[in-house]
Protein backbone atom coordinates (compact mmCIF):
# COMPACT_ATOMS: atom_id res chain seq x y z
CA UNK A 1 0.00 0.00 0.00
CA UNK A 2 1.43 3.37 -1.03
CA UNK A 3 -0.34 6.48 0.20
CA UNK A 4 0.21 10.14 -0.66
CA UNK A 5 1.96 12.16 2.04
CA UNK A 6 1.34 15.86 2.48
CA UNK A 7 2.81 18.58 4.67
CA UNK A 8 0.07 20.44 6.50
CA UNK A 9 1.89 22.60 9.02
CA UNK A 10 5.39 23.85 9.73
CA UNK A 11 7.36 26.09 12.04
CA UNK A 12 10.98 27.18 12.29
CA UNK A 13 13.30 29.00 14.65
CA UNK A 14 16.26 30.24 12.63
CA UNK A 15 19.04 32.83 12.71
CA UNK A 16 16.87 34.86 10.29
CA UNK A 17 13.79 34.79 12.43
CA UNK A 18 11.06 32.77 14.05
CA UNK A 19 8.02 32.11 11.92
CA UNK A 20 7.09 32.70 8.30
CA UNK A 21 6.81 36.51 8.17
CA UNK A 22 10.21 37.24 9.65
CA UNK A 23 12.00 34.51 7.71
CA UNK A 24 10.46 35.57 4.39
CA UNK A 25 11.33 39.21 5.11
CA UNK A 26 14.99 38.32 5.61
CA UNK A 27 15.02 36.29 2.39
CA UNK A 28 13.31 38.94 0.31
CA UNK A 29 15.38 41.80 1.71
CA UNK A 30 18.64 39.83 1.63
CA UNK A 31 19.36 40.12 5.35
CA UNK A 32 21.85 37.73 6.91
CA UNK A 33 21.46 36.11 10.33
CA UNK A 34 25.17 35.50 10.76
CA UNK A 35 26.72 37.41 13.66
CA UNK A 36 29.89 37.34 15.73
CA UNK A 37 30.47 34.08 17.57
CA UNK A 38 29.04 33.80 21.08
CA UNK A 39 31.57 33.90 23.93
CA UNK A 40 31.39 30.77 26.06
CA UNK A 41 34.35 31.23 28.43
CA UNK A 42 35.66 27.90 27.19
CA UNK A 43 37.17 27.51 23.75
CA UNK A 44 35.54 30.28 21.76
CA UNK A 45 38.53 32.57 22.30
CA UNK A 46 40.85 30.08 20.63
CA UNK A 47 38.75 29.40 17.55
CA UNK A 48 39.89 31.14 14.37
CA UNK A 49 36.33 31.33 13.08
CA UNK A 50 34.65 34.34 14.68
CA UNK A 51 31.15 34.04 13.22
CA UNK A 52 28.01 32.06 13.96
CA UNK A 53 24.45 31.75 12.69
CA UNK A 54 22.82 32.79 15.89
CA UNK A 55 19.32 32.85 17.34
CA UNK A 56 19.83 36.04 19.35
CA UNK A 57 16.25 37.20 19.77
CA UNK A 58 14.05 36.35 22.76
CA UNK A 59 11.72 33.37 22.48
CA UNK A 60 8.59 33.39 24.58
CA UNK A 61 8.56 29.88 26.00
CA UNK A 62 5.57 28.88 28.06
CA UNK A 63 6.38 25.35 29.21
CA UNK A 64 5.22 23.85 32.48
CA UNK A 65 7.90 22.84 34.97
CA UNK A 66 6.97 19.17 34.48
CA UNK A 67 8.21 19.55 30.93
CA UNK A 68 11.04 22.04 31.47
CA UNK A 69 12.81 19.86 33.98
CA UNK A 70 13.95 17.35 31.35
CA UNK A 71 14.81 19.87 28.65
CA UNK A 72 18.17 21.27 27.64
CA UNK A 73 18.36 24.22 25.23
CA UNK A 74 18.02 21.95 22.19
CA UNK A 75 14.71 20.58 23.49
CA UNK A 76 13.40 24.08 24.16
CA UNK A 77 13.86 24.80 20.46
CA UNK A 78 12.39 21.45 19.43
CA UNK A 79 9.37 21.60 21.72
CA UNK A 80 8.60 25.20 20.74
CA UNK A 81 8.38 24.44 17.01
CA UNK A 82 6.54 21.18 17.73
CA UNK A 83 4.06 23.05 19.93
CA UNK A 84 3.41 25.64 17.23
CA UNK A 85 2.91 22.97 14.58
CA UNK A 86 0.46 20.92 16.66
CA UNK A 87 -1.42 23.99 17.89
CA UNK A 88 -1.86 25.36 14.37
CA UNK A 89 -2.64 21.98 12.84
CA UNK A 90 -6.06 21.72 14.40
CA UNK A 91 -5.44 18.08 15.30
CA UNK A 92 -7.35 17.23 18.45
CA UNK A 93 -5.98 15.69 21.63
CA UNK A 94 -7.63 12.34 20.95
CA UNK A 95 -5.82 11.97 17.63
CA UNK A 96 -2.49 13.24 18.97
CA UNK A 97 -2.53 10.63 21.74
CA UNK A 98 -4.14 7.83 19.71
CA UNK A 99 -0.98 6.16 18.45
CA UNK A 100 -1.76 7.25 14.88
CA UNK A 101 0.67 10.17 15.19
CA UNK A 102 4.40 9.41 15.46
CA UNK A 103 7.50 11.53 15.97
CA UNK A 104 10.68 11.64 13.91
CA UNK A 105 12.88 14.29 15.45
CA UNK A 106 16.59 14.53 16.14
CA UNK A 107 19.65 16.60 16.84
CA UNK A 108 23.34 16.22 16.12
CA UNK A 109 24.25 15.06 19.62
CA UNK A 110 21.60 15.98 22.16
CA UNK A 111 22.41 18.96 24.33
CA UNK A 112 26.13 19.78 24.40
CA UNK A 113 25.68 22.53 27.00
CA UNK A 114 24.19 20.01 29.43
CA UNK A 115 26.94 17.54 28.58
CA UNK A 116 29.55 20.17 29.42
CA UNK A 117 28.01 20.49 32.91
CA UNK A 118 28.39 16.74 33.36
CA UNK A 119 32.04 16.88 32.24
CA UNK A 120 32.71 19.55 34.86
CA UNK A 121 31.47 17.11 37.49
CA UNK A 122 33.83 14.44 36.14
CA UNK A 123 36.84 16.62 36.60
CA UNK A 124 35.91 17.91 40.05
CA UNK A 125 36.58 14.40 41.44
CA UNK A 126 34.30 15.04 44.41
CA UNK A 127 31.54 12.94 45.88
CA UNK A 128 29.09 15.86 46.00
CA UNK A 129 29.57 16.60 42.28
CA UNK A 130 29.14 12.93 41.43
CA UNK A 131 25.82 12.86 43.26
CA UNK A 132 24.59 15.78 41.19
CA UNK A 133 24.77 13.77 37.95
CA UNK A 134 21.25 12.51 37.79
CA UNK A 135 18.56 11.13 35.57
CA UNK A 136 17.63 14.67 34.57
CA UNK A 137 21.05 15.30 33.07
CA UNK A 138 20.71 12.19 30.95
CA UNK A 139 17.19 13.09 29.84
CA UNK A 140 18.33 16.60 28.91
CA UNK A 141 21.44 15.53 27.03
CA UNK A 142 20.66 12.14 25.46
CA UNK A 143 20.74 11.96 21.71
CA UNK A 144 16.98 11.49 21.41
CA UNK A 145 16.16 14.19 23.94
CA UNK A 146 14.22 16.27 21.39
CA UNK A 147 11.93 13.43 20.32
CA UNK A 148 11.44 12.18 23.87
CA UNK A 149 10.53 15.60 25.24
CA UNK A 150 8.09 16.19 22.38
CA UNK A 151 6.30 12.89 23.07
CA UNK A 152 6.12 13.71 26.78
CA UNK A 153 4.83 17.23 26.29
CA UNK A 154 1.96 16.20 24.00
CA UNK A 155 1.30 12.62 25.12
CA UNK A 156 2.22 11.20 21.72
CA UNK A 157 2.11 7.41 21.73
CA UNK A 158 2.97 6.45 18.16
CA UNK A 159 6.30 5.45 16.66
CA UNK A 160 9.37 7.41 17.74
CA UNK A 161 12.42 7.73 15.57
CA UNK A 162 15.36 9.95 16.40
CA UNK A 163 17.84 10.36 13.60
CA UNK A 164 21.23 11.69 14.60
CA UNK A 165 23.18 11.91 11.38
CA UNK A 166 24.62 15.41 11.71
CA UNK A 167 23.62 17.53 8.72
CA UNK A 168 21.07 15.00 7.42
CA UNK A 169 19.36 14.55 10.79
CA UNK A 170 16.16 16.39 9.98
CA UNK A 171 16.02 15.59 6.27
CA UNK A 172 16.08 11.94 7.36
CA UNK A 173 13.36 12.74 9.90
CA UNK A 174 11.12 14.05 7.14
CA UNK A 175 12.13 11.37 4.65
CA UNK A 176 11.78 8.37 6.92
CA UNK A 177 8.72 9.97 8.52
CA UNK A 178 7.11 10.28 5.11
CA UNK A 179 7.77 6.60 4.45
CA UNK A 180 6.02 5.67 7.69
CA UNK A 181 2.93 7.50 6.46
CA UNK A 182 3.32 6.36 2.85
CA UNK A 183 3.40 2.69 3.84
CA UNK A 184 0.59 2.95 6.38
CA UNK A 185 2.52 2.55 9.61
CA UNK A 186 1.34 5.95 10.87
CA UNK A 187 -1.35 8.33 9.67
CA UNK A 188 0.66 11.38 10.63
CA UNK A 189 4.23 12.16 11.66
CA UNK A 190 5.67 15.18 13.44
CA UNK A 191 9.13 15.51 11.91
CA UNK A 192 12.12 17.77 12.25
CA UNK A 193 15.35 18.58 13.98
CA UNK A 194 17.04 21.05 16.26
CA UNK A 195 20.50 22.07 17.36
CA UNK A 196 21.66 24.54 19.98
CA UNK A 197 24.81 26.65 20.00
CA UNK A 198 27.78 24.35 20.42
CA UNK A 199 31.39 25.47 20.60
CA UNK A 200 32.58 21.90 20.08
CA UNK A 201 31.01 21.74 16.64
CA UNK A 202 32.61 25.04 15.65
CA UNK A 203 35.98 23.89 17.03
CA UNK A 204 35.83 20.61 15.11
CA UNK A 205 35.08 22.29 11.79
CA UNK A 206 37.62 25.01 12.58
CA UNK A 207 40.36 22.45 13.20
CA UNK A 208 39.41 20.72 9.96
CA UNK A 209 40.04 24.10 8.26
CA UNK A 210 36.43 23.98 7.04
CA UNK A 211 35.16 27.11 8.84
CA UNK A 212 35.02 30.60 7.43
CA UNK A 213 37.66 32.85 9.01
CA UNK A 214 38.17 35.74 6.59
CA UNK A 215 34.97 37.61 7.41
CA UNK A 216 35.11 37.77 11.21
CA UNK A 217 34.64 41.53 11.15
CA UNK A 218 31.88 41.40 8.53
CA UNK A 219 29.84 38.34 9.51
CA UNK A 220 27.01 39.12 7.11
CA UNK A 221 29.38 38.56 4.17
CA UNK A 222 29.83 34.88 4.96
CA UNK A 223 29.14 32.05 4.20
CA UNK A 224 29.40 32.49 0.43
CA UNK A 225 28.13 29.32 -1.29
CA UNK A 226 29.45 28.84 -4.84
CA UNK A 227 31.25 32.21 -4.70
CA UNK A 228 34.85 32.56 -5.78
CA UNK A 229 35.78 34.06 -2.40
CA UNK A 230 34.05 31.48 -0.21
CA UNK A 231 36.28 30.33 2.61
CA UNK A 232 34.24 27.79 4.51
CA UNK A 233 31.09 27.11 6.43
CA UNK A 234 29.52 28.99 9.31
CA UNK A 235 27.98 26.90 12.07
CA UNK A 236 24.51 27.92 13.22
CA UNK A 237 21.63 26.88 15.44
CA UNK A 238 17.88 26.55 15.12
CA UNK A 239 14.96 24.18 14.77
CA UNK A 240 12.35 23.18 12.26
CA UNK A 241 9.26 20.99 12.45
CA UNK A 242 6.76 19.84 9.84
CA UNK A 243 3.58 17.84 10.17
CA UNK A 244 3.14 15.06 7.63
CA UNK A 245 -0.28 13.53 7.07
CA UNK A 246 -1.80 10.95 4.80
CA UNK A 247 -3.41 12.92 1.97
CA UNK A 248 -7.00 11.62 2.24
CA UNK A 249 -7.00 12.08 6.01
CA UNK A 250 -5.70 15.64 5.66
CA UNK A 251 -8.21 16.48 2.92
CA UNK A 252 -11.12 15.01 4.85
CA UNK A 253 -10.41 17.09 7.92
CA UNK A 254 -9.90 20.25 5.87
CA UNK A 255 -6.21 20.69 6.65
CA UNK A 256 -4.25 23.37 4.83
CA UNK A 257 -1.96 21.44 2.49
CA UNK A 258 1.37 23.22 2.07
CA UNK A 259 3.02 20.64 -0.16
CA UNK A 260 3.37 16.96 -0.93
CA UNK A 261 6.43 14.82 -0.28
CA UNK A 262 6.62 12.95 -3.58
CA UNK A 263 10.12 11.55 -3.28
CA UNK A 264 12.89 10.75 -0.85
CA UNK A 265 16.27 9.16 -1.18
CA UNK A 266 19.03 8.37 1.27
CA UNK A 267 22.29 6.64 0.55
CA UNK A 268 25.87 6.52 1.71
CA UNK A 269 29.10 7.25 -0.08
CA UNK A 270 30.45 3.94 1.19
CA UNK A 271 33.89 5.24 2.05
CA UNK A 272 35.36 8.44 3.40
CA UNK A 273 33.47 9.88 6.37
CA UNK A 274 34.24 13.52 5.65
CA UNK A 275 34.97 14.21 2.00
CA UNK A 276 31.96 14.80 -0.27
CA UNK A 277 31.62 12.23 -3.01
CA UNK A 278 30.40 13.09 -6.48
CA UNK A 279 29.13 9.62 -7.35
CA UNK A 280 27.34 9.29 -4.01
CA UNK A 281 25.65 12.68 -4.31
CA UNK A 282 24.74 12.17 -7.96
CA UNK A 283 23.13 8.87 -7.08
CA UNK A 284 21.18 10.47 -4.22
CA UNK A 285 19.69 13.02 -6.58
CA UNK A 286 18.84 10.38 -9.19
CA UNK A 287 17.28 8.11 -6.57
CA UNK A 288 15.17 11.00 -5.26
CA UNK A 289 13.84 11.75 -8.73
CA UNK A 290 13.22 8.06 -9.36
CA UNK A 291 11.29 7.72 -6.10
CA UNK A 292 9.19 10.73 -7.11
CA UNK A 293 8.64 9.28 -10.55
CA UNK A 294 9.64 12.51 -12.29
CA UNK A 295 12.30 13.59 -14.72
CA UNK A 296 15.05 16.09 -13.91
CA UNK A 297 13.46 18.77 -16.07
CA UNK A 298 10.33 18.72 -13.87
CA UNK A 299 12.21 20.30 -10.99
CA UNK A 300 11.89 24.09 -10.74
CA UNK A 301 14.08 24.71 -7.74
CA UNK A 302 16.92 23.04 -5.86
CA UNK A 303 17.80 23.95 -2.30
CA UNK A 304 21.46 22.96 -2.42
CA UNK A 305 23.29 21.77 0.68
CA UNK A 306 25.96 24.34 -0.27
CA UNK A 307 27.90 24.86 2.95
CA UNK A 308 30.46 27.11 1.20
CA UNK A 309 33.41 24.82 1.68
CA UNK A 310 36.00 24.83 -1.09
CA UNK A 311 35.40 21.31 -2.37
CA UNK A 312 31.88 20.58 -1.15
CA UNK A 313 30.28 23.23 -3.33
CA UNK A 314 32.25 22.18 -6.42
CA UNK A 315 31.28 18.54 -6.05
CA UNK A 316 27.62 19.36 -5.40
CA UNK A 317 27.52 21.71 -8.40
CA UNK A 318 29.02 19.01 -10.62
CA UNK A 319 26.57 16.40 -9.31
CA UNK A 320 23.66 18.75 -9.98
CA UNK A 321 25.07 19.53 -13.42
CA UNK A 322 25.25 15.82 -14.23
CA UNK A 323 21.61 15.22 -13.34
CA UNK A 324 19.83 18.51 -13.91
CA UNK A 325 22.08 20.30 -16.40
CA UNK A 326 20.73 23.86 -16.20
CA UNK A 327 17.00 23.24 -15.67
CA UNK A 328 16.19 24.22 -12.07
CA UNK A 329 17.19 27.38 -10.26
CA UNK A 330 19.63 26.67 -7.42
CA UNK A 331 19.91 28.54 -4.12
CA UNK A 332 22.20 27.89 -1.18
CA UNK A 333 19.95 28.90 1.72
CA UNK A 334 22.77 28.52 4.25
CA UNK A 335 24.11 31.79 2.88
CA UNK A 336 21.44 33.52 5.02
CA UNK A 337 21.91 31.74 8.32
CA UNK A 338 24.93 29.49 8.27
CA UNK A 339 24.74 25.75 8.72
CA UNK A 340 22.12 24.96 11.34
CA UNK A 341 23.41 21.39 11.51
CA UNK A 342 20.76 18.88 12.57
CA UNK A 343 17.96 21.29 11.78
CA UNK A 344 19.10 22.40 8.33
CA UNK A 345 17.09 19.87 6.31
CA UNK A 346 13.84 20.78 8.04
CA UNK A 347 14.50 24.52 7.94
CA UNK A 348 15.40 24.40 4.24
CA UNK A 349 12.27 22.35 3.52
CA UNK A 350 10.13 24.86 5.41
CA UNK A 351 11.69 27.79 3.54
CA UNK A 352 11.00 25.97 0.29
CA UNK A 353 7.33 25.66 1.32
CA UNK A 354 7.26 29.42 2.00
CA UNK A 355 8.69 30.00 -1.48
CA UNK A 356 5.99 27.79 -3.01
CA UNK A 357 3.29 29.69 -1.17
CA UNK A 358 4.63 33.18 -1.86
CA UNK A 359 5.92 32.56 -5.39
CA UNK A 360 9.55 33.60 -5.14
CA UNK A 361 13.08 32.23 -5.14
CA UNK A 362 15.65 34.10 -3.06
CA UNK A 363 19.16 34.50 -4.40
CA UNK A 364 22.16 32.84 -2.80
CA UNK A 365 23.44 35.59 -0.53
CA UNK A 366 27.03 36.78 -1.02
CA UNK A 367 27.27 35.11 -4.41
CA UNK A 368 29.12 38.00 -6.03
CA UNK A 369 31.16 36.03 -8.56
CA UNK A 370 30.35 32.42 -9.26
CA UNK A 371 33.36 30.10 -8.99
CA UNK A 372 33.98 28.78 -12.52
CA UNK A 373 34.01 25.26 -11.09
CA UNK A 374 30.44 25.75 -9.82
CA UNK A 375 29.09 27.46 -12.93
CA UNK A 376 27.36 24.49 -14.56
CA UNK A 377 24.01 25.12 -12.82
CA UNK A 378 21.53 27.99 -12.91
CA UNK A 379 22.30 29.98 -9.76
CA UNK A 380 19.73 32.37 -8.29
CA UNK A 381 21.61 35.68 -8.36
CA UNK A 382 18.69 38.01 -7.72
CA UNK A 383 15.25 37.66 -6.16
CA UNK A 384 13.06 35.84 -8.67
CA UNK A 385 9.27 36.11 -8.61
CA UNK A 386 8.07 32.78 -9.96
CA UNK A 387 5.90 29.82 -9.14
CA UNK A 388 7.75 26.88 -7.67
CA UNK A 389 5.87 23.65 -8.41
CA UNK A 390 8.45 20.99 -7.65
CA UNK A 391 11.55 21.43 -5.51
CA UNK A 392 14.44 19.26 -4.39
CA UNK A 393 16.07 19.74 -0.99
CA UNK A 394 19.57 18.26 -0.81
CA UNK A 395 21.55 17.57 2.35
CA UNK A 396 24.84 15.76 2.93
CA UNK A 397 26.45 14.79 6.22
CA UNK A 398 29.66 13.67 7.88
CA UNK A 399 29.63 9.92 7.78
CA UNK A 400 28.96 9.95 4.06
CA UNK A 401 25.17 10.18 4.43
CA UNK A 402 23.25 11.92 1.64
CA UNK A 403 19.55 12.75 1.33
CA UNK A 404 17.27 14.28 -1.27
CA UNK A 405 13.67 15.26 -0.58
CA UNK A 406 11.35 16.07 -3.47
CA UNK A 407 8.40 18.30 -2.57
CA UNK A 408 5.53 19.30 -4.84
CA UNK A 409 3.06 22.15 -4.54
CA UNK A 410 -0.47 20.74 -4.34
CA UNK B 1 15.02 20.80 63.89
CA UNK B 2 11.37 20.95 64.91
CA UNK B 3 8.68 19.52 62.65
CA UNK B 4 7.43 23.05 61.95
CA UNK B 5 10.90 24.17 60.87
CA UNK B 6 11.19 21.15 58.59
CA UNK B 7 7.74 21.86 57.18
CA UNK B 8 8.67 25.44 56.34
CA UNK B 9 11.86 24.30 54.62
CA UNK B 10 10.07 21.59 52.61
CA UNK B 11 7.20 23.85 51.56
CA UNK B 12 9.76 26.47 50.50
CA UNK B 13 11.52 23.88 48.34
CA UNK B 14 8.22 22.81 46.80
CA UNK B 15 7.42 26.41 45.95
CA UNK B 16 10.85 27.42 44.65
CA UNK B 17 12.11 24.21 43.05
CA UNK B 18 8.94 22.44 41.99
CA UNK B 19 6.57 25.40 41.50
CA UNK B 20 4.01 23.70 43.75
CA UNK B 21 2.45 26.21 46.14
CA UNK B 22 0.73 25.26 49.38
CA UNK B 23 0.19 21.57 48.69
CA UNK B 24 -2.16 19.80 51.08
CA UNK B 25 -0.12 17.90 53.66
CA UNK B 26 -1.88 14.66 52.74
CA UNK B 27 -2.20 15.25 49.00
CA UNK B 28 -0.93 12.35 46.89
CA UNK B 29 1.96 14.27 45.33
CA UNK B 30 2.06 12.21 42.14
CA UNK B 31 -1.67 12.21 41.55
CA UNK B 32 -2.39 15.80 42.53
CA UNK B 33 0.83 17.64 41.66
CA UNK B 34 2.57 15.44 39.02
CA UNK B 35 5.51 15.01 41.40
CA UNK B 36 7.45 12.12 39.88
CA UNK B 37 10.51 9.98 40.52
CA UNK B 38 12.82 12.60 39.01
CA UNK B 39 11.47 15.19 41.43
CA UNK B 40 11.90 12.73 44.30
CA UNK B 41 15.60 12.33 43.52
CA UNK B 42 15.99 16.10 43.32
CA UNK B 43 14.19 16.46 46.65
CA UNK B 44 16.64 14.05 48.29
CA UNK B 45 19.46 16.38 47.27
CA UNK B 46 17.64 19.26 48.93
CA UNK B 47 17.08 17.18 52.07
CA UNK B 48 20.83 16.57 52.24
CA UNK B 49 21.29 20.33 52.28
CA UNK B 50 18.70 20.76 55.06
CA UNK B 51 20.41 18.10 57.16
CA UNK B 52 23.92 19.24 56.19
CA UNK B 53 24.61 15.56 55.74
CA UNK B 54 24.74 13.06 52.91
CA UNK B 55 22.07 10.36 52.82
CA UNK B 56 23.17 6.76 52.63
CA UNK B 57 21.97 4.59 49.76
CA UNK B 58 19.69 2.72 52.20
CA UNK B 59 18.21 5.99 53.46
CA UNK B 60 17.56 7.10 49.89
CA UNK B 61 15.83 3.82 49.08
CA UNK B 62 13.71 4.34 52.20
CA UNK B 63 12.28 7.48 50.60
CA UNK B 64 10.86 5.69 47.58
CA UNK B 65 7.54 4.92 49.28
CA UNK B 66 6.88 8.55 50.19
CA UNK B 67 3.61 9.87 48.75
CA UNK B 68 2.65 12.98 50.75
CA UNK B 69 4.18 16.03 52.41
CA UNK B 70 3.44 14.48 55.78
CA UNK B 71 5.42 11.39 54.71
CA UNK B 72 8.31 13.68 53.78
CA UNK B 73 8.14 15.39 57.16
CA UNK B 74 8.17 12.02 58.94
CA UNK B 75 11.13 10.96 56.85
CA UNK B 76 13.21 14.09 57.46
CA UNK B 77 12.29 14.18 61.13
CA UNK B 78 13.48 10.61 61.63
CA UNK B 79 16.74 11.31 59.79
CA UNK B 80 17.27 14.45 61.82
CA UNK B 81 16.72 12.59 65.07
CA UNK B 82 19.03 9.77 64.01
CA UNK B 83 21.78 12.26 63.24
CA UNK B 84 21.20 14.11 66.55
CA UNK B 85 21.68 10.82 68.43
CA UNK B 86 24.90 10.33 66.46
Amino acid sequence: MERRVVITECSAITPIGHGKDEIVRHLVEGISGVKKIRKDDLLSGFIDCGVFGTVDYPLDYDFKRQHRKTMGPVSYYACQVAKEVLKNSGLNHDFITSGRLGVAFGSTHGSPSVQRGIYKSFFSKSRSSFSKIGAVDYLKSMVHTTAANITKMFGITGRVFSSSTACTTSSQSIGFGSEMVKYGMQDAMLCGGADEYDTTTVAVFDNLLACSTEFNDTPHLTPRPFDEQRDGLVVGEGAGAVLLEEYEFAKKRGANILGEVIGFSCNNNGGDLILPNMDGITETIRLGLKDAGISADSVDFVSAHATATKMGDVIEAHAMGRVYRDFPVVTGLKSYMGHTMGSCGAIETIITLYMMEKGFIPPTLNLDKVDDRCAMVKHARTLIETDVHIAAIQNFAFGGVNTCLIVKKV
Amino acid sequence: MTRDEIKNEILGIFKDQFEIENPGLDDDLREVHEFDSIDAIELLGEIEIILSSELTRAEKKGAMEIRTINHILDYVESLSLARAKG
